[in-house]
Protein backbone atom coordinates (compact mmCIF):
# COMPACT_ATOMS: atom_id res chain seq x y z
CA UNK A 1 0.00 0.00 0.00
CA UNK A 2 1.24 3.61 -0.92
CA UNK A 3 2.24 5.44 2.11
CA UNK A 4 0.51 8.66 3.33
CA UNK A 5 3.20 11.19 2.74
CA UNK A 6 3.90 14.00 5.73
CA UNK A 7 3.47 17.01 2.66
CA UNK A 8 0.27 15.37 1.56
CA UNK A 9 -1.19 15.05 5.36
CA UNK A 10 -0.75 18.45 6.24
CA UNK A 11 -0.88 20.51 2.98
CA UNK A 12 -4.17 20.12 1.92
CA UNK A 13 -5.66 21.20 5.57
CA UNK A 14 -2.84 24.08 5.48
CA UNK A 15 -4.28 25.45 2.12
CA UNK A 16 -8.00 25.00 2.95
CA UNK A 17 -7.06 27.19 6.33
CA UNK A 18 -5.16 29.57 4.29
CA UNK A 19 -8.19 29.97 1.87
CA UNK A 20 -10.67 29.69 4.61
CA UNK A 21 -9.28 33.25 6.35
CA UNK A 22 -9.03 34.83 3.09
CA UNK A 23 -13.07 33.70 2.60
CA UNK A 24 -13.93 35.20 6.32
CA UNK A 25 -11.85 38.32 5.73
CA UNK A 26 -13.19 39.28 1.42
CA UNK A 27 -16.89 38.64 3.94
CA UNK A 28 -16.02 40.70 6.48
CA UNK A 29 -14.91 43.88 3.92
CA UNK A 30 -17.87 42.65 1.58
CA UNK A 31 -19.92 43.73 4.97
CA UNK A 32 -21.27 39.96 4.53
CA UNK A 33 -20.93 40.30 8.46
CA UNK A 34 -23.46 43.08 8.50
CA UNK A 35 -26.05 40.39 7.12
CA UNK A 36 -25.70 38.18 9.76
CA UNK A 37 -25.36 40.71 13.05
CA UNK A 38 -28.68 42.04 11.14
CA UNK A 39 -30.69 38.47 10.87
CA UNK A 40 -29.31 36.96 14.06
CA UNK A 41 -30.06 39.61 16.72
CA UNK A 42 -33.90 39.70 15.84
CA UNK A 43 -36.11 36.95 16.76
CA UNK A 44 -36.22 35.03 13.49
CA UNK A 45 -39.75 34.29 12.71
CA UNK A 46 -39.67 32.05 10.05
CA UNK A 47 -36.76 29.80 12.50
CA UNK A 48 -39.40 29.23 15.61
CA UNK A 49 -42.10 28.66 13.21
CA UNK A 50 -44.28 31.82 13.13
CA UNK A 51 -43.86 32.35 9.24
CA UNK B 1 -15.81 46.33 33.57
CA UNK B 2 -19.36 48.02 33.62
CA UNK B 3 -18.50 48.95 30.14
CA UNK B 4 -17.08 46.00 28.52
CA UNK B 5 -20.40 43.61 30.50
CA UNK B 6 -22.61 46.38 28.93
CA UNK B 7 -20.65 45.29 25.52
CA UNK B 8 -20.29 41.79 25.60
CA UNK B 9 -24.02 41.39 27.24
CA UNK B 10 -25.42 43.96 24.35
CA UNK B 11 -27.96 45.65 27.15
CA UNK B 12 -28.54 49.53 27.96
CA UNK B 13 -26.63 50.88 30.97
CA UNK B 14 -30.63 51.33 31.94
CA UNK B 15 -30.79 47.16 32.17
CA UNK B 16 -28.76 47.09 35.25
CA UNK B 17 -31.16 48.63 37.31
CA UNK B 18 -32.88 45.89 37.31
CA UNK B 19 -32.40 42.26 39.49
CA UNK B 20 -33.56 39.70 37.25
CA UNK B 21 -30.79 41.22 34.50
CA UNK B 22 -28.05 41.45 37.00
CA UNK B 23 -29.14 37.49 38.38
CA UNK B 24 -28.72 36.99 35.26
CA UNK B 25 -25.53 38.34 33.84
CA UNK B 26 -23.85 36.24 37.04
CA UNK B 27 -25.39 32.77 36.61
CA UNK B 28 -23.95 33.72 32.98
CA UNK B 29 -20.91 34.06 34.24
CA UNK B 30 -21.14 31.35 36.49
CA UNK B 31 -21.82 28.60 34.04
CA UNK B 32 -18.97 29.82 31.37
CA UNK B 33 -16.55 29.31 34.46
CA UNK B 34 -17.99 26.21 35.74
CA UNK B 35 -17.68 24.78 31.64
CA UNK B 36 -14.48 25.88 31.57
CA UNK B 37 -13.64 24.30 34.80
CA UNK B 38 -15.36 20.67 33.41
CA UNK B 39 -13.17 21.23 30.31
CA UNK B 40 -9.79 21.61 32.21
CA UNK B 41 -10.28 18.72 34.42
CA UNK B 42 -11.33 16.60 31.48
CA UNK B 43 -8.06 17.51 29.37
CA UNK B 44 -5.57 17.39 32.53
CA UNK B 45 -7.05 13.66 32.90
CA UNK B 46 -6.35 13.25 29.82
CA UNK B 47 -10.44 11.72 29.04
CA UNK B 48 -9.96 12.94 25.80
CA UNK B 49 -7.24 10.44 24.33
CA UNK B 50 -10.37 8.17 23.14
CA UNK B 51 -7.76 4.92 23.15
CA UNK B 52 -6.80 5.26 26.58
CA UNK B 53 -10.36 4.75 28.01
CA UNK B 54 -12.84 2.07 27.62
CA UNK B 55 -16.20 2.84 25.24
CA UNK B 56 -18.28 2.91 28.34
CA UNK B 57 -15.88 6.03 29.69
CA UNK B 58 -15.42 7.39 26.77
CA UNK B 59 -19.17 7.60 26.27
CA UNK B 60 -19.31 8.98 29.40
CA UNK B 61 -16.48 11.90 28.59
CA UNK B 62 -18.53 12.69 25.23
CA UNK B 63 -21.79 13.28 26.63
CA UNK B 64 -20.42 15.81 29.15
CA UNK B 65 -18.04 17.53 26.78
CA UNK B 66 -21.33 17.66 24.09
CA UNK B 67 -24.02 19.29 27.56
CA UNK B 68 -20.79 21.66 28.29
CA UNK B 69 -20.40 22.73 24.78
CA UNK B 70 -24.10 22.91 25.13
CA UNK B 71 -24.19 25.26 27.79
CA UNK B 72 -21.31 27.47 26.91
CA UNK B 73 -23.17 28.44 23.99
CA UNK B 74 -26.51 28.82 25.15
CA UNK B 75 -25.53 30.67 28.17
CA UNK B 76 -26.95 33.70 27.71
CA UNK B 77 -28.90 33.88 30.93
CA UNK B 78 -30.87 37.12 30.45
CA UNK B 79 -32.27 35.71 27.68
CA UNK B 80 -33.44 32.65 29.09
CA UNK B 81 -34.56 34.37 32.45
CA UNK B 82 -36.77 37.20 30.23
CA UNK B 83 -37.68 35.36 27.00
CA UNK B 84 -35.82 37.63 24.85
CA UNK B 85 -32.64 36.83 22.59
CA UNK B 86 -29.08 38.05 22.65
CA UNK B 87 -28.17 40.93 20.84
CA UNK B 88 -24.61 42.13 21.25
CA UNK B 89 -22.04 41.99 18.77
CA UNK B 90 -21.06 38.10 19.74
CA UNK B 91 -23.76 37.16 17.36
CA UNK B 92 -21.21 38.68 14.19
CA UNK B 93 -19.54 35.03 14.72
CA UNK B 94 -20.95 31.68 13.85
CA UNK B 95 -21.61 28.95 16.14
CA UNK B 96 -19.94 25.46 14.84
CA UNK B 97 -22.78 23.74 15.14
CA UNK B 98 -26.48 23.88 14.73
CA UNK B 99 -27.56 26.40 17.50
CA UNK B 100 -30.40 28.28 16.26
CA UNK B 101 -29.85 32.39 16.85
CA UNK B 102 -33.33 32.50 17.89
CA UNK B 103 -32.77 30.65 21.00
CA UNK B 104 -32.72 32.80 24.17
CA UNK B 105 -29.64 31.69 25.17
CA UNK B 106 -27.63 31.69 22.03
CA UNK B 107 -24.34 33.75 22.00
CA UNK B 108 -23.55 32.83 18.56
CA UNK B 109 -25.52 32.93 14.88
CA UNK B 110 -26.61 29.91 13.28
CA UNK B 111 -23.62 28.57 10.49
CA UNK B 112 -26.98 27.58 8.20
CA UNK B 113 -29.30 30.56 8.90
CA UNK B 114 -26.33 33.08 8.39
CA UNK B 115 -26.05 31.37 4.91
CA UNK B 116 -29.45 31.57 4.25
CA UNK B 117 -29.41 35.18 5.61
CA UNK B 118 -26.78 36.29 3.17
CA UNK B 119 -28.10 34.54 -0.17
CA UNK B 120 -31.69 36.52 1.00
CA UNK B 121 -30.04 39.56 1.60
CA UNK B 122 -31.06 41.76 -1.75
CA UNK B 123 -29.24 45.03 -3.53
CA UNK B 124 -32.22 47.33 -3.41
CA UNK B 125 -30.06 49.90 -6.04
CA UNK B 126 -29.90 46.96 -8.52
CA UNK B 127 -33.84 45.66 -7.56
CA UNK B 128 -36.77 46.71 -9.86
CA UNK B 129 -40.28 46.77 -10.51
CA UNK B 130 -41.16 44.11 -13.57
CA UNK B 131 -43.59 46.57 -15.82
CA UNK B 132 -45.13 43.79 -17.34
CA UNK B 133 -46.52 41.91 -13.83
CA UNK B 134 -46.26 44.66 -11.53
CA UNK B 135 -43.63 41.94 -9.09
CA UNK B 136 -40.63 43.42 -7.31
CA UNK B 137 -37.48 41.86 -8.57
CA UNK B 138 -35.09 41.35 -6.23
CA UNK B 139 -31.16 41.13 -7.27
CA UNK B 140 -29.43 39.29 -4.57
CA UNK B 141 -26.63 41.48 -3.08
CA UNK B 142 -24.11 38.16 -2.42
CA UNK B 143 -24.30 35.46 -5.03
CA UNK B 144 -21.43 33.64 -2.74
CA UNK B 145 -21.34 33.72 1.21
CA UNK B 146 -17.56 34.41 1.69
CA UNK B 147 -17.64 35.05 5.38
CA UNK B 148 -20.18 32.02 6.33
CA UNK B 149 -18.57 29.43 4.09
CA UNK B 150 -14.84 30.69 5.00
CA UNK B 151 -15.87 30.15 9.13
CA UNK B 152 -17.54 26.69 8.16
CA UNK B 153 -14.28 25.74 6.07
CA UNK B 154 -12.22 26.80 8.48
CA UNK B 155 -13.85 24.43 11.07
CA UNK B 156 -13.91 21.62 8.53
CA UNK B 157 -10.00 21.85 7.55
CA UNK B 158 -9.55 21.95 10.63
CA UNK B 159 -11.67 18.83 12.48
CA UNK B 160 -14.49 17.86 9.67
CA UNK B 161 -17.47 16.06 11.06
CA UNK B 162 -16.06 16.32 15.10
CA UNK B 163 -18.71 18.88 15.15
CA UNK B 164 -21.31 16.71 14.32
CA UNK B 165 -20.46 14.13 17.41
CA UNK B 166 -19.15 16.13 19.85
CA UNK B 167 -20.02 20.34 19.58
CA UNK B 168 -23.60 20.54 17.83
CA UNK B 169 -26.50 20.44 20.12
CA UNK B 170 -29.17 18.83 18.38
CA UNK B 171 -26.62 15.77 17.81
CA UNK B 172 -26.68 16.14 21.49
CA UNK B 173 -30.44 16.12 22.02
CA UNK B 174 -30.46 13.15 19.36
CA UNK B 175 -27.87 11.57 21.92
CA UNK B 176 -29.90 11.94 24.81
CA UNK B 177 -33.31 10.91 23.13
CA UNK B 178 -31.07 7.62 21.95
CA UNK B 179 -30.40 6.76 25.32
CA UNK B 180 -34.24 5.77 26.18
CA UNK B 181 -33.87 2.04 26.87
CA UNK B 182 -35.82 -0.03 23.98
CA UNK B 183 -34.96 -2.40 21.00
CA UNK B 184 -32.65 -0.20 18.19
CA UNK B 185 -32.95 -0.42 15.08
CA UNK B 186 -29.36 -1.35 13.95
CA UNK B 187 -28.75 -3.35 10.72
CA UNK B 188 -25.80 -6.34 10.39
CA UNK B 189 -23.69 -4.81 7.56
CA UNK B 190 -21.53 -7.58 6.88
CA UNK B 191 -22.34 -10.27 4.08
CA UNK B 192 -22.00 -13.09 6.97
CA UNK B 193 -24.57 -11.66 9.34
CA UNK B 194 -27.00 -10.39 7.07
CA UNK B 195 -27.09 -14.09 5.05
CA UNK B 196 -27.50 -15.77 9.05
CA UNK B 197 -30.53 -13.29 9.40
CA UNK B 198 -34.31 -14.28 10.16
CA UNK B 199 -35.32 -11.78 7.25
CA UNK B 200 -32.48 -11.26 4.61
CA UNK B 201 -34.17 -9.31 1.77
CA UNK B 202 -35.84 -7.21 4.49
CA UNK B 203 -32.54 -6.33 5.87
CA UNK B 204 -30.74 -5.68 2.40
CA UNK B 205 -33.43 -3.40 1.23
CA UNK B 206 -33.50 -1.11 4.27
CA UNK B 207 -29.85 -1.13 4.04
CA UNK B 208 -30.08 -0.16 0.21
CA UNK B 209 -32.97 2.55 1.18
CA UNK B 210 -30.82 4.06 4.69
CA UNK B 211 -28.17 4.44 1.85
CA UNK B 212 -30.10 6.16 -0.93
CA UNK B 213 -31.97 8.22 1.87
CA UNK B 214 -28.47 9.46 3.10
CA UNK B 215 -27.62 11.42 0.29
CA UNK B 216 -30.84 13.62 1.09
CA UNK B 217 -29.04 15.99 3.14
CA UNK B 218 -26.71 17.10 0.38
CA UNK B 219 -30.43 17.76 -1.68
CA UNK B 220 -31.38 19.90 1.18
CA UNK B 221 -28.21 21.64 1.06
CA UNK B 222 -28.10 22.20 -2.29
CA UNK B 223 -32.09 23.18 -3.09
CA UNK B 224 -33.08 24.80 0.62
CA UNK B 225 -30.00 26.30 1.55
CA UNK B 226 -28.45 27.28 -1.62
CA UNK B 227 -30.52 26.94 -4.97
CA UNK B 228 -34.24 28.81 -3.60
CA UNK B 229 -33.43 31.09 -0.89
CA UNK B 230 -31.12 32.87 -3.98
CA UNK B 231 -32.78 32.01 -6.85
CA UNK B 232 -36.67 31.58 -5.95
CA UNK B 233 -37.76 33.27 -3.10
CA UNK B 234 -36.14 35.43 -0.22
CA UNK B 235 -37.14 32.97 2.54
CA UNK B 236 -34.61 31.14 4.61
CA UNK B 237 -36.13 28.48 3.38
CA UNK B 238 -34.70 25.06 5.11
CA UNK B 239 -35.03 27.76 8.67
CA UNK B 240 -38.61 27.92 7.82
CA UNK B 241 -40.18 24.23 6.55
CA UNK B 242 -37.50 21.89 8.12
CA UNK B 243 -35.02 22.74 10.83
CA UNK B 244 -36.57 21.35 13.87
CA UNK B 245 -33.38 22.35 16.29
CA UNK B 246 -35.06 26.02 15.46
CA UNK B 247 -37.82 24.83 16.82
CA UNK B 248 -36.86 23.20 19.44
CA UNK B 249 -34.20 25.24 20.84
CA UNK B 250 -36.06 28.62 19.62
CA UNK B 251 -39.98 28.13 19.46
CA UNK B 252 -40.34 26.48 22.18
CA UNK B 253 -38.43 28.40 24.78
CA UNK B 254 -39.88 31.87 23.41
CA UNK B 255 -43.89 30.73 22.86
CA UNK B 256 -43.41 29.15 26.20
CA UNK B 257 -42.24 32.50 27.71
CA UNK B 258 -44.04 35.32 25.78
CA UNK B 259 -47.93 35.13 25.15
CA UNK B 260 -47.91 37.46 21.86
CA UNK B 261 -45.48 34.66 20.37
CA UNK B 262 -47.47 31.69 21.62
CA UNK B 263 -50.65 33.53 20.44
CA UNK B 264 -49.27 34.05 16.94
CA UNK B 265 -48.67 30.36 16.22
CA UNK B 266 -50.33 28.53 13.22
CA UNK B 267 -50.18 25.95 10.33
CA UNK B 268 -46.36 27.04 10.25
CA UNK B 269 -45.95 26.25 13.82
CA UNK B 270 -47.94 22.80 13.67
CA UNK B 271 -45.91 21.89 10.53
CA UNK B 272 -42.77 22.34 12.55
CA UNK B 273 -44.02 20.72 15.82
CA UNK B 274 -44.88 17.91 13.68
CA UNK B 275 -41.54 17.27 11.70
CA UNK B 276 -39.75 17.97 15.56
CA UNK B 277 -41.73 15.34 17.10
CA UNK B 278 -41.06 12.82 14.39
CA UNK B 279 -37.38 12.53 15.03
CA UNK B 280 -37.61 13.08 18.50
CA UNK B 281 -40.24 9.13 18.07
CA UNK B 282 -37.65 7.94 15.05
CA UNK B 283 -34.34 9.24 17.44
CA UNK B 284 -35.78 6.80 19.87
CA UNK B 285 -34.54 3.93 17.36
CA UNK B 286 -32.42 4.70 15.09
CA UNK B 287 -29.56 6.80 16.06
CA UNK B 288 -29.12 10.18 14.95
CA UNK B 289 -31.85 10.67 11.86
CA UNK B 290 -31.37 14.37 11.40
CA UNK B 291 -28.19 14.15 10.58
CA UNK B 292 -27.79 10.92 8.62
CA UNK B 293 -30.40 12.16 6.26
CA UNK B 294 -31.41 15.91 6.93
CA UNK B 295 -28.89 17.96 8.42
CA UNK B 296 -27.44 20.56 5.77
CA UNK B 297 -24.42 21.79 8.00
CA UNK B 298 -23.30 17.82 8.40
CA UNK B 299 -23.40 17.49 4.48
CA UNK B 300 -21.11 20.36 4.22
CA UNK B 301 -18.30 19.35 7.21
CA UNK B 302 -18.71 15.46 5.75
CA UNK B 303 -16.80 17.02 2.39
CA UNK B 304 -14.08 17.97 4.63
CA UNK B 305 -13.72 14.45 6.45
CA UNK B 306 -11.10 13.39 4.15
CA UNK B 307 -8.52 16.49 4.06
CA UNK B 308 -9.16 17.86 7.66
CA UNK B 309 -6.20 17.96 9.69
CA UNK B 310 -7.72 16.05 12.50
CA UNK B 311 -7.86 12.94 11.06
CA UNK B 312 -9.26 8.95 11.83
CA UNK B 313 -6.24 6.85 10.95
CA UNK B 314 -6.26 2.93 11.13
CA UNK B 315 -2.46 1.26 12.30
CA UNK B 316 -3.01 -1.48 9.90
CA UNK B 317 -0.33 -3.77 11.85
CA UNK B 318 -2.28 -3.75 14.48
CA UNK B 319 -5.92 -3.80 13.57
CA UNK B 320 -6.98 -8.01 13.61
CA UNK B 321 -9.28 -6.81 10.82
CA UNK B 322 -7.75 -9.86 9.05
CA UNK B 323 -8.25 -12.19 11.87
CA UNK B 324 -12.29 -11.38 11.34
CA UNK B 325 -12.23 -9.00 13.94
CA UNK B 326 -15.38 -6.00 13.15
CA UNK B 327 -15.18 -4.56 16.76
CA UNK B 328 -15.62 -0.93 15.06
CA UNK B 329 -17.59 -1.92 12.69
CA UNK B 330 -20.18 -3.22 14.58
CA UNK B 331 -19.97 -0.62 17.49
CA UNK B 332 -20.27 2.41 14.98
CA UNK B 333 -23.36 3.86 15.60
CA UNK B 334 -23.70 5.74 12.16
CA UNK B 335 -23.35 2.36 10.74
CA UNK B 336 -19.44 2.47 8.83
CA UNK B 337 -16.62 0.37 8.33
CA UNK B 338 -14.16 2.49 10.14
CA UNK B 339 -11.35 -0.26 9.18
CA UNK B 340 -12.48 0.04 5.58
CA UNK B 341 -12.77 4.06 5.16
CA UNK B 342 -11.83 5.76 8.16
CA UNK B 343 -12.78 9.17 7.23
CA UNK B 344 -16.02 8.12 5.26
CA UNK B 345 -18.21 11.28 4.78
CA UNK B 346 -21.28 9.30 7.12
CA UNK B 347 -18.46 9.44 10.25
CA UNK B 348 -19.29 12.01 12.24
CA UNK B 349 -15.92 11.62 14.69
CA UNK B 350 -18.05 10.55 17.75
CA UNK B 351 -14.85 7.83 18.84
CA UNK B 352 -16.89 5.14 19.50
CA UNK B 353 -15.06 3.08 17.20
CA UNK B 354 -11.49 3.98 18.82
CA UNK B 355 -12.77 3.35 21.99
CA UNK B 356 -14.01 -0.20 21.12
CA UNK B 357 -11.43 -1.36 19.23
CA UNK B 358 -9.61 -4.41 20.96
CA UNK B 359 -6.34 -4.03 20.19
CA UNK B 360 -6.54 0.64 19.89
CA UNK B 361 -5.28 0.53 16.61
CA UNK B 362 -7.84 3.26 15.25
CA UNK B 363 -6.04 6.48 15.61
CA UNK B 364 -7.81 9.67 15.68
CA UNK B 365 -5.40 12.66 15.92
CA UNK B 366 -3.29 15.02 13.64
CA UNK B 367 -0.51 12.39 13.00
CA UNK B 368 0.67 9.87 10.52
CA UNK B 369 2.59 7.95 12.22
CA UNK B 370 2.00 5.79 15.35
CA UNK B 371 5.20 6.22 18.01
CA UNK B 372 6.35 2.97 17.53
CA UNK B 373 7.01 3.88 13.62
CA UNK B 374 4.10 2.07 11.64
CA UNK B 375 2.03 4.20 8.83
CA UNK B 376 -1.35 5.58 10.11
CA UNK B 377 -3.28 4.69 7.08
CA UNK B 378 -6.15 7.70 6.77
CA UNK B 379 -7.25 6.48 3.23
CA UNK B 380 -9.87 3.61 2.09
CA UNK B 381 -8.66 0.21 2.08
CA UNK B 382 -8.46 -1.42 -1.56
Amino acid sequence: MKKESKTSRYLIPAALIVCALAFIVTGILDKEVLTVLRKAAAICMECIGLG
Amino acid sequence: MKNVILWLFGIEESALSDPVTIAAIIASFAVIAAVIAVFIVLAVKRRFRIREWGNKAWQRTKLITQSCFFMLTNSFMVGWFKGTIYQGKLKYLCVPGMNCYSCPGAWGACPIGSLQAIFNDFDAAKSWVDPKTGTYVKVPKYWFAFYVIGLMMLIGAVCGRLVCGLLCPFGWVQDLIYKIPVKKLRLPRDEMRIANSKHPKAVRFFLGLDKYLRYAKYAFLIVMVIFLPLMVKADPWFCKYVCPSGMLLGGIPLMSMNKSLADAAGSLTLLKLCILASLVVISIFLYRPFCRYICPLGAIYSFFNKVSLYRYGIDDASCNRAKGCAACAHACPMGVDPVRDPNSLECIRCGTCAASCPKKAIRPGFRFKTAEGNAIRTKKSK
